[in-house]
């Protein structure tokens, strides 16, 4: 019971540690755009399949720059204060819960910016934003995790590449296919499967880390 | 005798390598020459065929078959060698109404067995529809099995089909070690003894060794059937993959000072990566065309491909590969121990 009464406590923490750092998110969104137009620059009209994959490679990279900080930016003393007030669980669980949220929402605008700039070939809109959820909560889950790893590490920035990019491609791979479906690049008969694959391994993941979390916590 | 697994696995390796590569392939049809004709035609077909003994057997006997009551006996067979003749058909009129029609040429003699070369010959409607009295025959007599121990032979596969033995049993035993690494890090969390890392980190070293052995062999195998070391395959290149995540293993052990936070830590990420393992290997290539067997609608192993000759190889050098991974991941498991017990001191 007192781990549930942490959980919104510790997200509202995070929405004000995020609000306070406005460089950060600032950071974020400006990334969006400059890519949406290097990319747009390099193609001008891009054909559904490739503007399928370069959707996601956008998103993977600024999910990256948005997970990584999670842990890094509470250093030290702090992270100490907070395991003597709180459940490690709730921590993990309010950290995954503010980053797919906050991946939802920088993968939305990813796709805002993007459709509108380089025209918009989704034909099947629920699917889509079914995947973008789907994948930001995996994606969120991975890199919260490895950002949790990377910061027992020294060099937790070159770490963070070379644990988490291996890491996403299960989920990835599955989401370009589902994808590839909303866009009509291909027809699947089988795509409600690949969603609950895709379904799955998030579930998997999201398990994984609440039972793990609290070894990797403690020091 | 506490070693007997250790003796055990490196006797099934040794035969797995001897009893693999030194049984002959069952004698087969490589190809056949011409490979067009039109129904009523009198043709003489060049066969060549693989391992056969042409000059030694008596019964030589030869069919091109349409369907299971429609045969055409050969008329003459000429033996040039062991591996090569020619046999003479007489082609009927055909009376159904497709425009063409592939045939299937079986072999037979008491040596060798029966051989067959489905889609040998294409067989096109006739310009003249004078008949010529040609006829079905709607039975083949009597066929011989294969003499002896054989592997079968497939066409693509050829010799290479050994490689099962070899291929399979390493990516096997490889998921078996991970899998084992994967508990002892689990132990490791929960008793905080070092031995239990070291344990993990010994099996992986080993599974990743495998891993490795597990991609060459498979690349080599990829040269001859498929065209190429690297074939873009979705299981390929999720392989590829499993083995970076493993590889980020070493990378994240190397970069700890304090050898308790990096067992913990490194023990954490071994459960997380072989989680994903399974989706990388399993799961994913399922939802691709895949070249390899059982994935992306290609039938699996099984059938004709695996008789019992390969399975008698088969299962043991799973377990022989198994085995002496084990054997030499307690090796290695030694190794960082006394290790460990020189910096003590």
């Amino acid at each position: 019971m007192e781990t549930i009464r942490q959980i919104p406590i510790l997200i509202s923490k995070e929405f004000l540690l995020e609000w306070r750092s406005k460089y950060a998110l600032g950071g974020i969104l400006l990334y969006v755009m400059s890519t949406v137009f290097i990319v747009y620059n390099g193609f001008i009209r891009v054909a559904p399949p490739t503007w399928n994959v370069l959707f996601w490679i956008m998103s993977l990279f600024t999910s990256v720059n948005a997970v990584t900080k999670s842990f890094s930016r509470e250093n030290g003393n702090r992270q100490l204060y907070y395991y003597t007030l709180a459940d490690p669980t709730a921590v993990i669980f309010s950290k995954i819960t503010y980053n797919s949220l906050l991946l939802i929402l920088l993968n939305l605008l990813t796709y805002l910016v993007f459709g509108t700039v380089t025209g918009n070939p989704v034909k099947d809109k629920g699917l889509f934003f079914l995947a973008i959820i789907l994948g930001s909560l995996g994606m969120a889950v991975i890199l919260t995790f490895i950002s949790a790893i990377a910061n027992k590490a020294k060099n937790s920035a070159t770490l963070m590449a070379i644990l988490g990019f291996p890491l996403m491609i299960p989920v990835l791979v599955s989401l370009i296919k589902i994808t590839a479906n909303a866009l009509g690049v291909i027809t699947d008969t089988s795509v409600n499967e690949d969603i609950w694959i895709l379904l799955a391994i998030d579930a998997i993941l999201w398990a994984l880390a609440y039972i793990l979390f609290p070894f990797l916590w403690r020091d | 005798m506490k070693h007997w697994w250790k003796i055990l696995g490196a006797v099934l390796v040794l035969y797995a390598l001897i009893a693999g590569l030194l049984i002959p392939l069952k004698p087969g049809i490589l190809e056949v020459a011409p490979e067009r004709t039109q129904w009523g035609n009198t043709i003489s077909l060049q066969i060549k065929a693989y391992n056969s003994h042409f000059q030694e057997a008596k019964e030589l006997k030869a069919w091109l078959k349409l369907d299971s009551t429609h045969f055409v006996p050969t008329s003459h067979i000429k033996v040039l060698s062991n591996t090569r003749l020619t046999a003479d058909f007489r082609l009927p009129i055909h009376q159904m109404e497709e425009q063409s029609k592939e045939l299937t040429l079986i072999l037979d003699n008491e040596i060798d067995g029966y051989s067959l070369l489905p889609g040998a010959i294409q067989v096109t409607l006739s310009d003249s529809t004078i008949s010529r009295g040609f006829l079905w025959s709607n039975d083949l007599g009597r066929i011989h099995e294969p003499q002896g121990l054989t592997f079968p032979y497939r066409n693509i596969l050829y010799e290479t089909i050994r490689n099962l033995f070899y291929h399979v049993p390493l990516w096997f035993a490889m998921l078996i070690l991970l899998f084992i690494s994967m508990i002892y890090s689990g132990l490791y969390l929960k008793s905080m003894n070092t031995k239990y890392d070291h344990a993990a980190l010994a099996l992986t070293q080993i599974g990743i060794l495998y891993g490795i052995l597990g991609l060459i062999t498979g690349a080599i195998w990829a040269r001859w059937t498929w065209g190429d070391w690297w074939s873009f395959d979705v299981k390929q290149n999720m392989s590829a993959i499993a083995m970076l995540i493993y590889l980020a293993y070493f990378v994240l052990r190397s970069s700890f000072e304090d050898d308790e936070v990096k067992a913990r830590v490194s023990s954490v990420y071994n459960i997380f990566a072989f989680t994903t393992l399974i989706p990388l290997l399993f799961v994913i290539p399922r939802l691709y065309d895949s070249l390899h067997p059982g994935n992306g609608g290609n039938p699996g192993l099984g059938g004709e491909d695996l008789d019992n000759t390969m399975r008698m190889v088969f299962y043991p050098a799973i377990i022989g590969f198994t085995l002496l991974g084990a054997w030499l991941a307690n090796l290695a498991y030694r190794y960082l121990r006394l290790e460990e017990k020189h910096l003590e001191e």
